[in-house]
């Protein structure tokens, strides 16, 4: 596979993860502060902008009208749910040889739906509707990723994007929430404890494991550990080992070794981890590790199979 | 959040049926004709007396069967189909990139058995003599010996490539690919506009069109017996084999120049349907003469590359230095034999406007026989007497530059004011050698749904050929509409669309 090829293919697959995030976050959020104190809710939006852009915010600049315009429509911020979508499209149309014809015109669709979209034109009735219909659309798009192309070595770029992607931003949402709790002043509630679950798609998984009692301690050990649940940092890191020993068949062995001594340093870290030890403060640490290994993984994904001198291998 | 609109097939495609023989319809009288005008130029649909011709009879009887509503709703899938595909080209506006599908009319323009085994032969006779000529003036020079042209319009025309003198190219076929401009003339014969011999596109689009006319008219297709064209990526793809002596096994690549050139959307396609890599120039390395794509585990080699990069852009070691587009090296893995490349450098010699007035005579010294198909007058400003006749017919000429396409640089004498006609003679005066000038061509006018009904508009018709070990053109081709009621200019960069010609078996 030529390397421009794997590369548009692996930030198709992270900005459309973003993408969803954004709409799954923005989604929940909608739905559920009709049900919070006003400082309760302010306190939750600060952890959604937060979670995706990185940025603080101080509770007196918190209007939902304001934050959902920034965060799903606004093309000038590149973390915007539309901005995110407009680059796994551009990725796309940039590879669409590599594509389905499936794939193309659903993101294509997905974007074209979402483009003209006006903040008025949601407000006045239900907003979150908008995000469930675009998730809706997404979770089509993903399962046509899956069932119409050949699950090879583009395939497994894909895997990579979106697994890369997804622990750094469920990571994020769990450091958010755990530092807060560590912190004490107005940290999450139960209430909290729940939309993060929704934020990542948990509740319902999350309650067949553990019924319905809600602690953070359980959430801790089913988002970080919980080998089967497609948003666990344990799932996706499983992907993104499996889709290292896939990806670049033919490449020197010398430079797979180097890739995959990074993908086996995290999947020990993330085996061997224990919830019990992270517990008494060491949640963010532990995070702050995996994210840190990701990005190591990303570069030598790049360095080894995609920015490599032509001169190294002549 | 249903946007698929042809998923109904009630909707579009759905109950068509070909009503028996009827009464036929009157243009300017009957709907949705009503607005429907016939004048001087060759109608597709109409006779002279205003009946409808034969072919196009099954359509007709269609046609008054739909409401214009039906009509309108097959034609908005149509354009949503295309927008879906990306089929668009991005006009930039406010800071802002806008999205436009190329326009795509749902009605199919309709060629007979009996034209297209003429077309056939006589696009064939015109592609044999050109590589022949190509491979005359890259190597012993005959025709410019024998005084058939003058040596410098050849040695003078900036798409003369000198580095191509002397070298061998398989089977002497320079042009690999090419898209010939054909119009209809008022007594109804197709004539030659002009040869698109470098970089000619809009296969894709003729592929595109038939997807949505025999969705549009499934059962009148059906019953007309239409050609298919759907094995067009195929015989490319045999073309560009037979270019090297291990067809099989070649590893082949379509060169792009990337995601914002206005025909991107055909480079994917092709690479698709072929099945080859689509590369950027930034993905190939030249090494030793050899040319190899960068791929995640190494390099690998590249043995045949469809290039749709102009000759200026392709190595900046040889060409335009200030190409970030090309490949550097590339010229000399092919001068060394490692890399084969269609189509050949230096074919732009050869779709000069200027030399397009001499194909008749060309193939006539070639191949010592008549061409079938005829040229479109064409007067040479270069030769004193023609410039004359020029200068004083300025207002029923068409002058045109002679290394401008896409309609630029030229004069549309009768449609100009005064004063633009004295500007234009100026320009003449000051550099003859760059201008020719024809006769105001009538392109002929075919039935185009505008919405409020059916009326004529100008088409012309671009038919591919393609060119290795041996000739073949698939039976189809783009026909282009001047979507602007009156307008002559096909081009989709000033108005123009498309719509899908349907060639008949018998």
């Amino acid at each position: 596979m030529l390397s421009r090829v794997a590369d548009s293919l692996y930030w198709m697959s992270r900005y459309a993860e973003r993408a969803e995030h954004t709409a799954r976050l923005l989604a929940v959020k909608l739905e559920s502060m009709v049900e919070q104190t006003p400082d309760d809710a302010a306190a939750s939006w600060a952890r959604v902008i937060e979670a995706l852009t990185g940025e603080k915010t101080a509770p007196s600049h918190l209007d939902a009208f304001v934050i959902t315009r920034r965060l799903a429509f606004d093309r000038d911020n590149d973390s915007a749910m539309i901005a995110s979508l407009a680059l796994a499209r551009d990725n796309a149309r940039q590879v669409r040889e590599a594509l389905s014809n499936e794939v193309w015109e659903n993101l294509n669709r997905l974007y074209l739906r979402l483009a003209p979209v006006t903040m008025d034109s949601i407000w006045v009735h239900t907003p979150a509707r908008l995000f469930r219909e675009a998730l809706e659309e997404m979770h089509a798009l993903s399962g046509v990723i899956y069932s119409t192309l050949s699950h090879g070595e583009g395939w497994y770029f894909l895997e990579l994007g979106r697994h890369i992607e997804r622990v750094q931003l469920v990571g994020r949402l769990l450091d958010l929430h755990f530092s807060a709790a560590q912190a004490g002043e107005n940290g999450p509630k139960y209430f909290d404890w729940l939309v993060l679950l929704k934020f990542c798609s948990a509740w319902e998984p999350y309650t067949k494991e553990y019924t319905a009692s809600i602690r953070p301690q359980k959430i801790a050990e089913f988002l970080l550990f919980d080998s089967e649940f497609p948003h666990s940092i344990c799932f996706s890191v499983d992907r993104v080992t499996e889709a290292l020993a896939r990806v670049a068949p033919g490449a020197p062995p010398a430079r797979r070794a180097a890739v995959e001594r990074l993908a086996g340093r995290l999947k020990a870290a993330v085996d061997f981890g224990q919830v019990d030890e992270l517990m008494s403060g060491g949640v963010a640490g532990f995070i702050a590790d995996i994210t840190r290994q990701c990005e190591q993984i990303h570069k030598a994904l790049y360095s080894s199979y995609i920015t490599y001198g032509a001169e190294t291998v002549l | 959040m249903q946007h698929e609109v042809f998923a109904n097939t009630e909707d579009f495609g759905g109950p068509d049926i070909v009503a028996g023989p009827g009464r036929l319809s009157r243009p300017g009288v009957d709907p949705p004709y009503a607005s429907y005008e016939l004048g001087k130029p060759y109608d597709e649909m109409f006779t002279r007396e205003a009946v409808v011709r034969a072919p196009y009879a099954a359509l007709d009887s269609r046609l008054s069967t739909l409401p214009l509503e039906e009509l309108n709703r097959r034609q908005q899938a149509c354009e949503q189909s295309f927008l879906h595909q990306g089929i668009t080209f991005t006009v930039y506006s406010d800071n802002r990139a806008t999205e436009r599908i190329i326009p795509t009319d749902l009605l199919p323009r309709i060629i007979t058995a009996q034209e297209w085994s003429r077309l056939e032969a006589g696009l064939t006779q015109r592609i044999i003599a050109l590589n022949l000529f190509l491979r005359d003036i890259y190597n012993e020079g005959r025709v410019l010996k024998d005084g058939v042209l003058p040596r410098a319009m050849i040695y003078g025309s900036k798409h003369y490539r000198r580095e191509m003198r002397g070298l061998p190219v398989p089977h002497g076929a320079y042009v690999n690919i090419c898209g010939s401009d054909l119009i209809r003339n008022e007594s109804g014969s197709f004539v030659v506009l002009e040869d698109n011999l470098r970089v000619p596109s809009g296969v894709s689009y003729m592929l595109a069109n038939r997807d949505v006319a025999r969705r549009a008219f499934p059962a009148v297709f059906r019953a007309m017996g239409v050609r298919p064209i759907e094995h067009y990526p195929l015989e490319l793809l045999a073309t560009l084999r037979s270019l090297v002596p291990f067809q099989e096994e070649a590893s082949i690549a379509v060169l792009t120049p990337g995601v914002f050139n206005s025909a991107y959307f055909e480079h994917a396609f092709l690479a698709r349907q072929m099945g080859v890599e689509l590369v950027e120039g930034r993905d190939l390395v030249v090494n030793d003469n050899m040319v190899y794509a960068r791929t995640t585990s190494g390099l690998k080699r590249i043995d045949v590359i469809y290039r749709r990069i102009d000759d200026d852009f392709i190595d900046p070691l040889i060409f335009r230095e200030d190409s970030a587009l090309g490949v550097p090296g590339l010229f000399n893995a092919y001068r060394a034999g490692n890399v084969m490349i269609a189509n050949a450098l230096g074919t732009g010699v050869a779709d000069d406007k200027a030399i397009y007035a001499y194909v008749p005579r060309l193939i006539r010294y070639y191949l010592a026989e008549e061409p079938i198909l005829e040229n479109v007058e064409t007067f040479l400003c270069r030769e004193e007497k023609s410039l004359q006749h020029v200068l004083a017919n300025l207002d029923k000429l068409v002058v045109k530059a002679v290394g401008e396409s896409g309609g630029y640089g030229m004069l549309v004498g009768p449609h100009a004011t005064k004063k633009e006609r004295e500007a234009f003679a100026e320009k003449l005066k000051a550099d003859p050698e760059n201008y020719i000038a024809q006769p105001t061509i009538q392109l002929s006018t075919a039935p185009t749904f505008v919405g409020t009904g059916i009326e004529a508009r100008h088409v012309d018709l671009r038919p591919f050929i393609l060119n290795g070990a041996d000739t073949k053109i698939v039976p189809g081709a783009l026909t282009r509409v001047a979507l602007r009621r009156g307008s002559l200019v096909v081009n989709s960069s000033q108005g123009g669309g498309s719509k899908d010609t349907w060639v008949l078996s018998q």
